[in-house]
């Protein structure tokens, strides 16, 4: 092979290698917040027969991706609007639900993330969806996240539903 | 050892026919195909699975159907349409009837629409209805959607106003 095509190669490939690992390095705002999204999708499920310990861990882990202050707003159609305030609030509301449920799948899909000119708020826009246990099909709503930045971390200040038929 | 008379010819024309005369063409052909694949089924021809009983009896659960994505570039969409509503993304949407255009007012009476006060003719409907629902009016950028299963309780029974941003195209097969 021609010296200047293998030197291109490197070039190439090192280059590759640089700009991975910057971004591993020095993730962006919007790729912090999902990787945060994707691990509070993780622990909002609940795994089958999961024991009374693990309910508990994970139920503060959960409360620990929101800012101290943070409201959550559900309001869907058919149910009466409920607003929870605060990680207190929030952990009651999660052990409940961890009570009453013996198996949930939570996933967050179409993500979009918009970080505030002073990177230190951000809004993200998805679509959640939760499967029960029984259920052959999931129940989907739209939210929209406020983050904010605190140190290193992005907390969640804010989450209510959107309405996507009005 | 094989006598290469009697493999030789079988093995070329496998090899025609599986690579091409030239391989370096049949590459490119191939790659020009993925990408030709990719942009119609992300831009064009959307596919989804309907789940779900809101569309009964006309769109089964599990059928696979296409969304056209294009199919409002020239024109608006039109009463009696089936489309596809996204959330916040084209991950899951709803696929819903447009029973109402902007501007107008929509009501259900007796288990019919009623548009601008006048019953709406809608031959798909194949189940029994009974709603009532007051007049709502619907706003200049907002198409007003309701599944063909009308059967279905009224609060169980998803529908309403979806602002024309939502709309990802018509489906289409």
């Amino acid at each position: 092979m021609k010296t200047w095509l293998v030197r291109l190669v490197l070039v190439g490939a090192l280059g590759s290698i640089g700009f991975w690992a910057w971004g591993f390095l020095f993730p962006s705002p919007e790729r912090v917040i999902r990787k945060e999204l994707d691990a509070l999708a993780r622990i909002a499920s609940i795994a089958p027969n999961e024991a009374p310990l693990t309910k508990l861990a994970k139920t503060q882990k959960l409360v620990s991706f929101f800012a101290g202050d943070a409201q959550v707003t559900v309001d869907v159609p058919g149910r009466v609007t409920q607003t929870f305030n605060g990680r207190e609030d929030l952990q009651q509301a999660a052990l409940g639900a961890r009570a009453l449920l013996n198996n949930l799948q939570v996933q967050l899909l179409d993500v979009l993330v918009t970080v505030g000119a002073d990177k230190q708020y951000a809004v993200a826009n998805l679509t959640a969806t939760a499967t029960l246990p029984g259920e052959k099909i999931p129940e989907v709503q739209e939210l929209k996240m406020i983050f904010k930045k605190a140190d290193r971390d992005w907390l969640i200040t804010s989450v209510e539903t959107v309405k996507t038929l009005r | 050892m094989e006598p290469q008379g009697a493999e030789g010819p079988k093995h070329h024309w496998v090899r025609r026919a599986l690579i091409g005369r030239d391989p370096a063409r049949t590459l490119v052909r191939i790659f020009v195909w993925i990408i030709l694949i990719l942009v119609i089924r992300s831009y064009m021809l959307l596919p989804i699975r309907v789940e779900g009983v809101s569309m009964l009896p006309n769109y089964k659960e599990n059928g696979i159907h296409f969304v056209n994505c294009l199919a409002y570039v020239f024109h608006p969409p039109q009463r009696g349409d089936v489309v596809a509503i996204r959330y916040s993304g084209r991950s899951v949407m709803l696929c819903k009837r447009i029973v109402g255009l902007p501007g107008e007012i929509i009501s259900f009476r007796d288990g019919h629409v009623e548009i601008n006060g006048a019953p709406l003719d809608e031959p798909y409907l194949k189940r029994p209805c009974n709603w009532d629902h007051s007049a709502e009016l619907i706003g200049p950028d907002e198409y007003y959607v309701v599944g063909d299963n009308r059967s279905m309780d009224f609060d169980q029974h998803t529908k309403g106003r979806a602002e024309r941003v939502r709309i990802v195209g018509k489906v289409v097969l």
